[in-house]
């Protein structure tokens, strides 16, 4: 009887065993659908032998509870990888803002930023137009004319850089709050996860933890520590502390030379997280880096044109007889003091055309050589070493290549993303088997994506070759 | 497929690129292969005599296509640095389990390790 009570005994526990298990499937399939849920696998533990006529059979095994599948170190790695594609998505769309701004704006007569390559050829045009009859009023009209249109698309895209970036702070600004609520959320998290483990699975809490680290690293770089009992602390990429176990460090902000600078515990850490990635990372690098950049060519573009075009003119003679004075110069444009600002604050102040020096001193009103030398300033290197249209060219084509890196190193790093949420997933699932086949299906794709990559290399190689021989033939 | 749209009967070099770039984030090694096979194809038939406007068209194709080949180094460079991390995460793996079966654990938590006799 003894045989057969333990025969039953261990049928029964092998069925509770099973019904525990099917709990956890059902769960599983429960929420199969619930974002950011981690699946669970039953835990067993092979209970004691027995003995019987002096030989030990097995004695089953009993359902302990369940394990969420989960992997830190690739949930680390997706975390960091959603990091720098947040920031380069933001800063994508920022820059591709920017570069709106310089886009010839096809079918519009409208001022536009898009128009100051044709616009600093048609002022210096005019000059050379002038130069066939000093003393007509309409041309003299049509150079004051040309000059405010160029002015006025430069200070345009000035005032709309200056706005963007505005905008940027005030995204970057609203950052804080929520970056503080969801660390507030993991310390919270990390206290009952403490408490939970290790005598039991913190599967649920940990896939909210999860969900929590996932979102705050769309918004903020950071490095995570894993402590005792599963805990988490958790620092900014440039290693300022925002959690540590169950406590989480305000981030503050305050204005700094009219921008918003964010503050761990009194210190600026600004630069910091520039550098650090997630949306955060991407508004503070195209308000600091980018927009910066694009305003000081502007403002070298504006500045240098104004003092050369203002010299220039104030060497000469104009209409009336008159030469320019210190306490009344012949200028054209507003003459800037210092770089930073002359975009903006660039605007023609000559109101009289007849104030046009076309005339050198000493030969007469009806003279045009230094409407001569005005325009040809257009081809002397007066800004920064270059011609005028030269180095806006160059920084346009500069604009649109650092548009283009930066798209090409978000679409990678979207890929990136998009695979190890493939994998993850599949690491998620119940067995060896199907990781194996994960990986699998990562090598191979690899291994297939290196040869069309070496294949492509020497099609476009051979391709450029023979273009080359067609145009020397 | 379908975003190669109606230039897929004789795509251009750039679309054979974008696409590539598309399948390897998407982990789909059989369109790579195929992709791969389609370049073994077109290499072949660079080697044959072709008149100037094909070659000067090719080299078209080659130029334009020179952008998004980059974005397709970048994200292959991005699948060899997922490629390593998980491999070393599955040796990790491994490895504890491995640790686990010849310490003798009692709590081995992978199911289809066991056959419920508590014989490992």
């Amino acid at each position: 009887m003894g045989t057969i009570n333990s025969a039953m005994s261990m049928i029964g526990g092998a069925l509770d065993a099973d019904q525990e298990a099917l709990s956890v499937v059902a769960n599983n399939v429960a929420n199969a659908n619930t974002t950011g849920y981690t699946e669970e696998t039953p835990n067993w533990q092979e209970n004691a032998p027995i003995t019987i006529g002096g030989i030990q059979v097995g004695d089953g095994v009993t359902e302990t509870g369940a394990t969420s599948q989960r992997d830190r170190v690739l949930e680390e790695r997706l975390d960091q990888q959603q990091q720098t594609a947040a920031a380069s998505t933001t800063r994508l769309a920022a820059l591709n803002n920017v570069q709106t701004l310089f886009t010839p704006d096809s079918g519009s007569s409208s001022a536009t930023a898009g128009d100051i390559g044709s616009g600093i050829t048609s002022f210096f045009d005019s000059f050379s137009s002038l130069e066939s009859d000093p003393t007509d009023n309409a041309l003299r009209e049509q150079v004051l004319s040309s000059a405010s249109t160029l002015a006025g698309d430069i200070s345009s895209a000035a005032n709309s850089l200056n706005q963007q970036s505005a905008a940027l702070n005030q995204d970057a600004a609203g950052i804080a709050g929520q970056v503080n609520s969801l660390t507030g959320a993991i310390a919270q998290l990390n206290l009952e996860i403490e408490s939970t483990s290790p005598d039991s699975d913190a599967g649920t809490l940990e896939d909210q933890r999860q969900q929590d680290l996932s979102q705050l690293s769309q918004l903020v770089g950071i490095n995570q520590v894993t402590t005792e009992n599963n805990g988490l602390s958790i620092t900014t990429t440039s290693g300022q502390l925002l959690v540590s176990e169950g406590q989480n460090f305000q981030l503050t902000t305050g204005t700094v030379n009219g921008a918003t600078d964010f503050f761990l515990g009194g210190t600026d850490i600004t630069s910091g997280l520039a550098a650090g990635g997630g949306q955060l990372g991407g508004y503070l690098t195209a308000r600091d880096q980018d927009i910066p950049n694009v305003l000081n060519s502007l403002d070298e573009l504006a500045y240098n044109i104004s003092t050369a075009v203002n010299m220039q003119n104030n060497a000469g003679v104009d209409l009336n007889g008159a030469t320019g004075t210190v306490a009344d110069p012949l200028i054209i444009f507003n003459q800037p003091t210092q770089v930073a600002g002359s975009a903006a604050a660039m605007t023609v102040v000559m109101t009289d055309p007849s104030q046009i020096a076309a005339a050198s001193t000493g030969n007469g009103t009806g003279d045009n050589s230094n409407a001569v030398a005005l325009a040809a300033l257009a081809n002397q290197a007066i800004v920064v070493g270059q011609t005028p249209v030269n180095y806006y060219s160059n920084f346009v084509s500069t604009l649109g290549s650092t548009v283009s890196e930066v798209q090409a190193e978000n679409t990678a790093q979207n890929a990136s993303v998009t695979q190890l949420q493939t994998q993850n997933n599949a690491l998620s699932s119940v067995n060896l088997n199907d990781e194996a086949a994960a990986m699998s299906t990562l090598e191979t794709s690899y291994q297939a994506a290196s040869q069309v990559f070496t294949l492509l290399n020497t099609l476009m190689a051979s391709a450029l070759n023979l273009g080359e021989q067609t145009t020397v033939a | 497929m379908g975003e190669l749209g109606q230039g897929w009967a004789n795509p251009e070099l750039k679309a054979i690129v974008a696409e590539a770039s598309r399948a390897l984030a998407a982990l789909d090694a059989l369109r790579l292969e195929e992709l791969a096979l389609s370049c073994q194809a077109l290499n072949r038939s660079m080697a044959a005599d072709h008149d100037s406007d094909w070659r000067e068209e090719m080299a078209r194709q080659a130029r334009e296509a020179a952008a998004d080949m980059a974005v397709f180094g970048r994200v292959l460079e991005a699948t060899r640095a997922n490629l390593h991390v998980m491999n070393r995460l599955r040796e990790m793996r491994l490895g504890q389990l491995e640790y686990k079966a010849r310490s003798g654990a009692a709590d081995w938590t992978e199911p289809q390790a066991g056959n419920g006799n508590g014989n490992h």
